[in-house]
């Protein structure tokens, strides 16, 4: 019945307009969430709508429909017209605020479309620009761990020679035109991150890069409810390949899909190194993680970057800094600076208590990393805080028995499940596996971290693992 | 699920640091933790008793009309047929047992032992200290003498009641002449520093004394410890004693006063006492060792159960210990400085539950009543059976 009601309330557009907002205007993850909604009464729990002019333009639009939905009970409704019987009218106002999230899609729709000879003129004026930039362009594809590449490569790279990147998750092929419009020329390097939603979006857009240097940081169950099969996403990603020189290619080789399409001459990366870059040996915890490098660079340095997974992705970079001629103490100092990306595996500590903000995190390799990572940690006491993964199609059930085995058998102490259709599935792998520790329902992630407070002391290592935005809550 | 039972408020001067011991980190805790049905009950200045709630909420009482607010509802009654009940008094009543009981008041009626004779004869578990080691800690001369009995040091004292005061002041100046200026006056059964004066010299001593009076008809006048450090030690448990952290309370002024120690600096969100301390104090293994014995060794003298916390004074010359005060019911329990012995807030009052549900199992398995024939053997007519009658 709330849910019903929920329908009726004025807040229901502004819910509406602020979903449209969150989807980036994608009419079809709209509709998804839309027909997936009953109760719109909290639909704004972490975040709030932003008052951008299409924001303003949707809202507008919305309201036009309400007021003419109810003009034409109104006037249908009164003595004078008697046109419309009065349960047709009643039917209406039962109906009206259902049809409204359809029409403001058809209209978004139409938006869209009109914006696609304006988005091409400018997509196509990027491109010229950036064919004539003198720059080496490195593009970064991947299901997951494509930001915290690119900060590394351009944390690393930029000790030595000039480098940009779009800021933000800019890797839509409009995001890139306008970040290639920013470019001022002198810049030596330029590092891409290249967003795959549907088959044939890679390619796109390293027609409009044209990379010298490719790296595909794994391929996995990410945005799978997309693409529907692995092998779909996969096929995307690797688009990458047929536009550099397979030399010039680096692929993870820690994810087993990735690897197992690597062709002759590719460069596997991994925690033993990358092409002429050996690591030697690997020292991690909440500190940071030493390295002790060999090969193109002889060199000990440690990063801030926590867990052994980050080692694969430095060997890369350090391979690539050698590619392009940076000194010994440039790559040094680089990986001195290297440090956690905002909420992936970002430490803070506050009153001796460690707070691991992983809530960017959302891929099954990245949870599998974590999990290693505090089960090095085994002299704290550990808090598993996490509301599942999303977007994992059919593989769900499988991944998140997968990540309650993975706790049980790291002898995580604590698990805290934030309670949604997902969760149960980690309770059973924990389950299976025998789990020995306490695991701890809430309702939502403010309420857990609350709690949290009140169970922690100095030396715990509290780690928030993926954070659903509200399209998924 | 158990139900419990979190006492808060009363006819104290600390009615107000006691709703905040009972939310942070009492009511709030419990809330997190999942595992008790939880009752506040506020008994409101004039002694009347209340539970809704809302009130397991603290940001009711952030609320300026929360007083006229809770006066427009109906007292609860309390019944002690088959353990505690609380009764909402109605045609058809609502009635709810209590399976424990936490109280969280501090000061007269409450932490005094008062309350916890309540319980005691309502036969229901509750948390923290007996009735006999909270009515002797309130006492702070008690305190001190069943403490100075063991040969523990104390600090040398004069103490009188507001009666002797008037009836004999003279004598008592004599022998409080004995003692080394600057002298602390303080109100024997007041907490949270409340009507203490430190006083220089004999006029400041007067004064002291009209102030301490003022609140109190026993007072204590004690030496000062100088160079002072002060230390202050949370214990916990009943038979298995476990010590806390040594806390120094840094104090801005010279005298650690009522807004020291509640109303300045701080996040509120912490409770109470949390503010300008060190934890652990810098004060040497060695010290830190005695007085954590020490602290021991007051809490089993003075029977102490649940929780406790024991207050030193130390000479920093020559670091002679000397006990200064207990406090039985510590303003938010101590929660901050246990939290850095490794205790959370979560396992402190979970474990302060199972302490006082410890000590009732183990009150219960003594016997108290056996069946006598004394009742018969006493003289005096029998009573006369109807049959006699007729």
């Amino acid at each position: 019945m709330k849910g019903f009601l929920s329908h009726y309330r004025p807040k229901y557009i502004r819910s509406l307009v602020y979903m449209l907002q969150l989807s980036e205007y994608n009419v079809n993850d709209f509709l998804h969430w839309y027909h997936r909604t009953w109760d719109f009464s909290n639909v704004e729990k972490r975040g709030s709508l932003k008052y951008t002019s299409k924001a303003i333009l949707c809202t507008v639009v919305a309201w036009f429909f309400v007021l003419m939905f109810l003009s034409i009970i109104i006037l249908g409704l009164s003595p004078a017209s008697g046109d419309i019987p009065h349960l047709v009218g009643a039917l209406l106002i039962l109906v009206s605020p259902f049809l409204v999230p359809y029409l403001l899609a058809f209209c978004i729709r139409i938006i869209n479309t009109l914006q696609i000879p304006v988005e091409a003129r400018i997509v196509a004026r990027a491109k010229r620009k950036l064919a004539a930039h003198k720059a080496f362009k490195v593009a970064i594809a991947g299901s997951y761990g494509k930001t915290s590449m690119r900060e590394l490569l351009k944390t690393i790279l930029s000790e030595g020679r000039k480098v940009a990147a779009p800021k933000g998750s800019h890797n839509t092929p409009l995001g890139i035109a306008q970040f290639i419009e920013t470019l001022s020329g002198n810049e030596e390097v330029l590092i891409f991150e290249l967003g795959e939603y549907y088959p044939g979006d890679i390619k796109k857009l390293c027609e409009l890069v044209r990379p010298d240097l490719g790296i595909i940081t794994g391929v996995n169950e990410a945005h799978l409810s997309k693409f529907k099969q692995v092998s779909a996403a996969a096929d995307t990603i690797f688009e990458l390949a047929g536009f550099v020189p397979a030399s010039s290619l680096y692929i993870n080789g820690e994810n087993e899909i990735a690897r197992s399409r690597a062709r002759e001459g590719n460069v596997l990366y991994s925690r033993s190194g990358a092409g002429k870059v050996i690591v030697e040996s690997v020292r991690t915890d909440l500190d940071g993680t030493s390295v002790f490098l060999k090969g193109a660079y002889d060199l000990s340095a440690k990063s801030k970057l926590l867990g052994v997974h980050q080692v694969g992705p430095i060997a890369a970079a350090v391979a690539i800094a050698a590619q392009l001629g940076l000194s010994s103490s440039e790559v040094l100092r680089g990986i001195e600076k290297t440090k956690p990306f905002e909420h992936r595996l970002q430490p803070t500590v506050v009153d001796g208590i460690t707070t691991l903000d992983d809530s960017y995190n959302g891929n099954p390799d990245g949870v599998r990393a974590v999990i290693e990572f505090l089960k090095s940690l085994d002299g704290h006491r550990r808090w598993y805080v996490t509301p599942g993964l999303v977007e994992m199609g059919d593989r769900s059930e499988q991944i998140h028995k997968e990540i309650g085995g993975q706790l049980a058998k790291a002898g995580i102490e604590n698990v805290v499940l934030i309670k949604n259709s997902v969760t149960p599935y980690i309770e059973r792998g924990l389950e299976k596996a025998g789990y020995s520790g306490k695991i701890l329902r809430f309702e939502d992630m403010p309420k857990a971290l609350t709690a949290l407070q009140h169970m922690t002391v100095p030396t715990d290592v509290v780690l928030i693992q993926n954070d659903w935005p509200d399209q998924y809550a | 699920m158990k139900s419990i039972a979190v006492i808060f408020g009363g006819r104290s001067a600390e009615h107000d640091v006691s709703i905040i011991t009972a939310h942070i980190p009492i009511i709030d805790t419990l809330i997190v933790a999942q595992e008790f049905d939880v009752w506040p009950i506020y008994i409101s200045k004039e002694g009347k008793w209340y539970c809704d709630k809302r009130m397991n909420d603290f940001r009711f009482f952030k609320q300026t009309d929360w007083e006229a607010q809770v006066a427009t509802w109906k007292p609860v009654q309390l019944s002690f047929d088959d353990g505690l009940h609380i009764v909402w008094p109605a045609i058809f009543h609502k009635s709810q047992k209590i399976d424990v009981a936490f109280p969280s008041m501090h000061g007269t009626y409450g932490e005094d032992g008062s309350l916890m004779g309540l319980l005691r004869m309502a036969d229901v578990p509750f948390v923290g200290c007996d009735i006999f080691a909270s009515a002797v800690a309130m006492d702070k001369v008690l305190t001190k003498e069943v403490v100075a009995a063991e040969g523990m040091s104390v600090v040398p004292y004069v103490w009188f009641t507001k009666a002797q005061w008037e009836k004999n002041a003279d004598e008592f100046r004599t022998r409080i002449k004995q003692l080394k200026f600057p002298l602390f006056v303080k109100p024997v059964h007041l907490g949270s520093s409340i009507g203490i004066t430190k006083a220089k010299d004999e006029k400041e001593l007067e004064n002291a004394i009209e102030v301490a009076l003022h609140y109190d008809n026993k007072v204590l006048v004690e030496e000062g410890v100088e160079p002072l450090l002060e230390i202050t030690l949370p214990i916990m448990g009943n038979d298995d004693i476990k010590t806390a952290e040594c806390e120094r309370p840094l104090n801005k002024t010279e005298m650690f006063d009522f807004k020291d120690k509640y109303l300045s600096g701080g996040k509120s969100e912490s409770g109470v006492n949390n503010a300008y301390s060190e934890i652990p104090a810098q004060i040497g293994d060695e010290l830190t060792k005695k007085i954590k014995d020490l602290g021991v060794r007051v809490y089993r003298t003075l029977g102490c159960t649940g929780i406790a916390r024991v207050d030193f004074l130390v000479d920093d010359s020559t670091k002679e210990i000397f006990v200064n005060e207990v406090n039985t019911l510590p303003g938010s329990l101590y929660a901050h400085n246990w939290k850095k012995a490794g205790v959370s807030n979560r396992d402190l009052v979970l474990e302060l539950i199972r302490l006082g549900e410890e000590r009732y199992a183990e009150q219960k398995s003594r016997t108290y009543a056996f069946s006598s024939d004394i009742l018969k053997k006493v003289g005096g007519p029998k009573v006369q059976s109807s049959h006699d009658e007729t």
